[in-house]
């Protein structure tokens, strides 16, 4: 059980608590809003932001709707992640289990961990220009660590006793990985997509930001140079909503595996 | 090939076998370095249009730290950026730390607070970037805003975690021994929260670079990211690469930093 | 005066709209100076009934009393010893033990003279500045039983505190605190699975029914172990071999047997 200074509230009052907290937020924005102490122009109420939002559905801007500049978002998203995961986990797996490998890469992963995935912006745009390629490299770089150091934690430290009761029945070193080893480091796996899926997305932002001549970063930028707050806006809640929609379902996934597991 | 998880590798720590690996991970390096000249100075397999040879990448360091780039020496720059981001990091850290630790202990706060910090949680703090210039300019004061948002959020959520994760026992304990509420905070929660409230400092620390080098791709006056901003205009990839060394260095530097206080700060815990 | 007194103490527990009993109707009293024994089957309520007298629960019908005083929220003056140890890992030894007199206002001086004392009474000598993290799990409880002593408590609240213990520091800690109580008596109400040390550390033992809670049968150690000299054993094992003592732990056995075999589907 956690540790507060109260009990947990019922369901009732923590509804009721939230529901001020919320109008509170919304209550103060649309007051700094309307007093104009900023300008209109560059702090909309939350009501203009939504209708904005609602435009953009149907109608383009900057040379797509809102949900076509998410499509493209998301296609180079998808191959990003595809591209770290599908490299990133069995590299990882493989850094963990054999330690020749993981000698001989770690200390280039070192060198180049606290180099910022966006710092790899001006090489995508030298080598890709606004093609798919540069974002698709930004976003692997954000994704692919957390998917190598989770599926490289995950082998390394397996329960040494999976592979003494492997061994002890006499299994063979190719079952021993494929039966025993890989589900044992599932669960870190998991996790490892679940966090780099998460940094793909943030990546991906940045990356559009500045490569991009199309997706929600783009549609971001053009708002902001248009002076279009609402626009600006409005983009911003629909990154934030589709990132929790996917950090959302990855949880649900990792849940699942980590309940079959008998480890939640 | 046997399979080598970590007991594994205690069996191998022998002096032979660290040698080995301390030989494999330097080899490793060097084979790369020495990849990298060939690659672009003897062969041309890799055009240096496109990625610089090991000779320009020097040259371009001489270059910058020297006469300059992009209005400012490597110091300058480095410095510039740093200054934003400690400044940066330091607000958020400041106002987040509470904020968790308050959200953590009380569960009215956490409830009236959370629906604000729900809807910000979600936005990526590089989409916050756009707004930032449009409300403050290219100068400092947008990309201070920018880390903040950035910074805030894995500052609130550690801290708020620490909180939940200290044993009920210890509360209880600290309460049967007549506890007051400031010696509570202070020499109670503070502690017990501490290595918590140090990871969110950490990924506080990284999320205000990440940020920080972003805003500054995106436009800037000054700093690592304005350097990158030109090299790339320039189609000058030994810069670039520069720059991404600074940034390196300099990420690593501060990391270094924040884990030298942490070690400090925390003397009891077991190593 | 310090006797723990449970006049007619029920609690329930509220589940989601749903009314559970933990204790039903609890009569009991530990006098001035005794030591009481809580044992009970999985689930019963002892440690409930702990936490009543130590304030950080309420009762739901009935009071708890102790000196006297109506327990209104937990305090120095009931001082508890936790399964767990909850020592703060941040402090080192002396700094845990001292806590609880700061937060008293005592002087430095006296502080350091009380803090001294103890030290020495539970042999914590030379681990003065250890941390808790470079003890081992019977040097840390013996911090614990100190931070409470120290405290001059008018009640000490045991819970199961040598369950975290492997067996062999469980009998070692049993003896000191014997040797302890004989040195600083104070009234003790103390949890534990063990019948065992039940019967070698208490001058009552009340066994509880199955949930929810009740006293079943107190039985009365002191009267056995004076008749019987268990005072003239030196060593526990010897105590613990007499016939009298093991009548006494039979009982209780098959009395706590009948428990388990009424929940029994």
């Amino acid at each position: 059980m956690a540790s507060t200074s109260q009990h947990p509230l019922s369901k009732v009052d923590a509804l009721i608590l939230s529901m001020i907290g919320l109008a509170g937020f919304l209550g103060i924005w649309l007051a700094a809003s309307m007093s104009g102490t900023v300008p209109r122009q560059f702090l909309p109420t939350p009501f203009e932001v939504l209708a904005r939002a609602t435009h953009l559905l149907t109608t383009p801007f900057a040379g797509a709707t809102l949900p076509m500049h998410l499509a493209r978002s998301l296609e180079r998203y998808s191959y990003g992640v595809a591209l770290a995961a599908s490299i990133g986990v069995p590299l990882g797996l493989a850094m963990g289990l054999y330690r020749w490998l993981d000698d001989i890469m770690t200390p280039v992963f070192d060198g180049l961990r606290f180099i910022a995935p966006i710092a790899w912006v001006p090489f995508a745009a030298l080598w890709f220009g606004t093609g798919i390629g540069g974002p698709i490299m930004i976003i692997f770089s954000g994704a692919f660590p957390p998917c190598l150091m989770n599926a490289y934690r995950g082998a390394r430290f397996v329960d040494q006793r999976y592979i003494e009761a492997a061994q002890m029945l006499g299994t063979n070193s190719l079952r021993t990985i494929t039966q025993v080893l890989l589900p044992a480091c599932f669960p870190s796996i998991i996790a490892g997509l679940r966090v780099g899926a998460g940094l793909g997305w943030q990546s991906l932002v940045g990356a559009e930001l500045i490569v991009a001549s199309a997706g929600v970063g783009y549609m971001i930028v053009q708002g902001q140079s248009n002076i279009s707050t609402p626009t600006v806006m409005a983009g911003m809640l629909a990154i934030g909503l589709v990132g929790l929609l996917i950090d959302v379902a990855l949880r649900q996934i990792e849940a699942r595996v980590r309940r079959a597991r008998g480890l939640a | 090939m046997t399979l080598s998880t970590s007991a594994g590798a205690d069996r191998s720590s022998t002096l032979p076998a660290r040698l080995t690996r301390r030989f494999l991970g330097t080899g490793s390096v060097l084979v790369l370095l020495a990849a990298w000249a060939v690659l672009t100075m003897v062969t041309d397999t890799i055009s240096t249009n496109r990625f610089p040879s090991p000779l320009q990448f020097w040259q371009s360091t001489k270059q910058i730290v020297t006469v300059g780039y992009a209005d400012g020496t490597l110091f300058g720059h480095a410095l510039h950026s740093t200054r934003l981001v400690v400044l940066g990091f330091a607000v958020a850290a400041g106002i987040g730390v509470p904020v968790g630790l308050l959200m953590g202990w009380s569960r009215r706060a956490e409830a009236l607070i959370n629906p604000a910090f729900l809807v910000i949680r979600p936005i990526p703090p590089l989409a916050w970037i756009p707004l930032a210039i449009l409300w403050l300019g290219l100068g400092d004061a947008a990309k201070i805003m920018v880390i903040f948002f950035a910074a805030f959020v894995p500052a609130v959520i550690n801290a708020l975690a620490g909180i939940r994760a200290i044993e009920p026992p210890i509360i209880e304990a600290a309460r049967m021994l007549g506890t007051g509420r400031w010696r509570l905070l202070s020499e109670v929660l503070l502690p017990a929260a501490a290595p918590m409230i140090f990871t969110g400092l950490r990924l506080a620390l990284q999320a205000a670079w990440t940020t920080l080098v972003a805003a500054e791709l995106v436009g800037a006056l000054a700093g690592l990211g304005r350097v990158l901003n030109m090299a790339q205009q320039d189609i000058y990839p030994a810069m670039v690469m520069v720059g991404m060394a600074a940034v390196g260095v300099l990420g690593w530097a501060t990391t270094r930093l924040l884990a030298e206080t942490e070690r400090r700060a925390m003397p009891w815990l077991a190593r | 005066m310090s006797a723990i007194v449970f006049e007619n103490v029920y609690r329930y527990f509220t589940r989601d709209g749903k009314s559970f009993p933990a204790l039903d109707g609890i009569d009991l009293t530990v006098a001035d100076k005794e030591v009481v024994a809580l044992v009970g089957p999985s689930g019963c309520g002892k440690t409930t009934c702990l936490r009543l007298a130590a304030g950080f629960e309420v009762p739901t019908k009935g009071r708890v009393t102790v000196g006297g005083q109506p327990v209104n929220g937990p305090g120095p003056d009931r001082a508890v010893v936790f399964q767990q140890f909850a020592l703060f890992p941040w402090k080192n030894v002396e700094d845990n033990i001292a806590f609880g007199l700061r937060n008293q206002g005592v002087s430095a001086s006296t502080r350091f003279e009380r803090v001294s004392a103890i030290i020495k009474l539970m042999g914590l000598e030379g681990y003065e500045t250890a941390y808790p993290h470079q003890l081992s799990g019977g040097m840390q409880q013996r911090v614990a039983i100190a931070r409470a002593y120290v405290l001059d408590p008018e009640a000490l609240l045991m819970d199961e505190p040598f369950g975290a213990l492997d067996a062999q520091t469980r009998i070692e800690m049993q003896e000191e605190l014997v040797r302890i109580a004989r040195v600083n008596p104070r009234t003790v109400l103390f949890i534990t699975h063990a019948v065992d040390e039940a019967v070698y550390l208490a001058d009552r033992v009340a066994v509880m029914t199955r949930r929810p809670g009740r006293v079943k049968e107190i039985l009365d150690v002191r009267n056995v172990r004076n008749a019987e000299r268990w005072n003239h054993h030196e060593r526990i094992e010897d105590v613990m071999d007499l016939e009298s003592f093991v009548h006494l732990r039979t009982h209780i056995w098959r009395s706590l047997r009948e428990e388990k075999i009424a929940v029994a589907p």
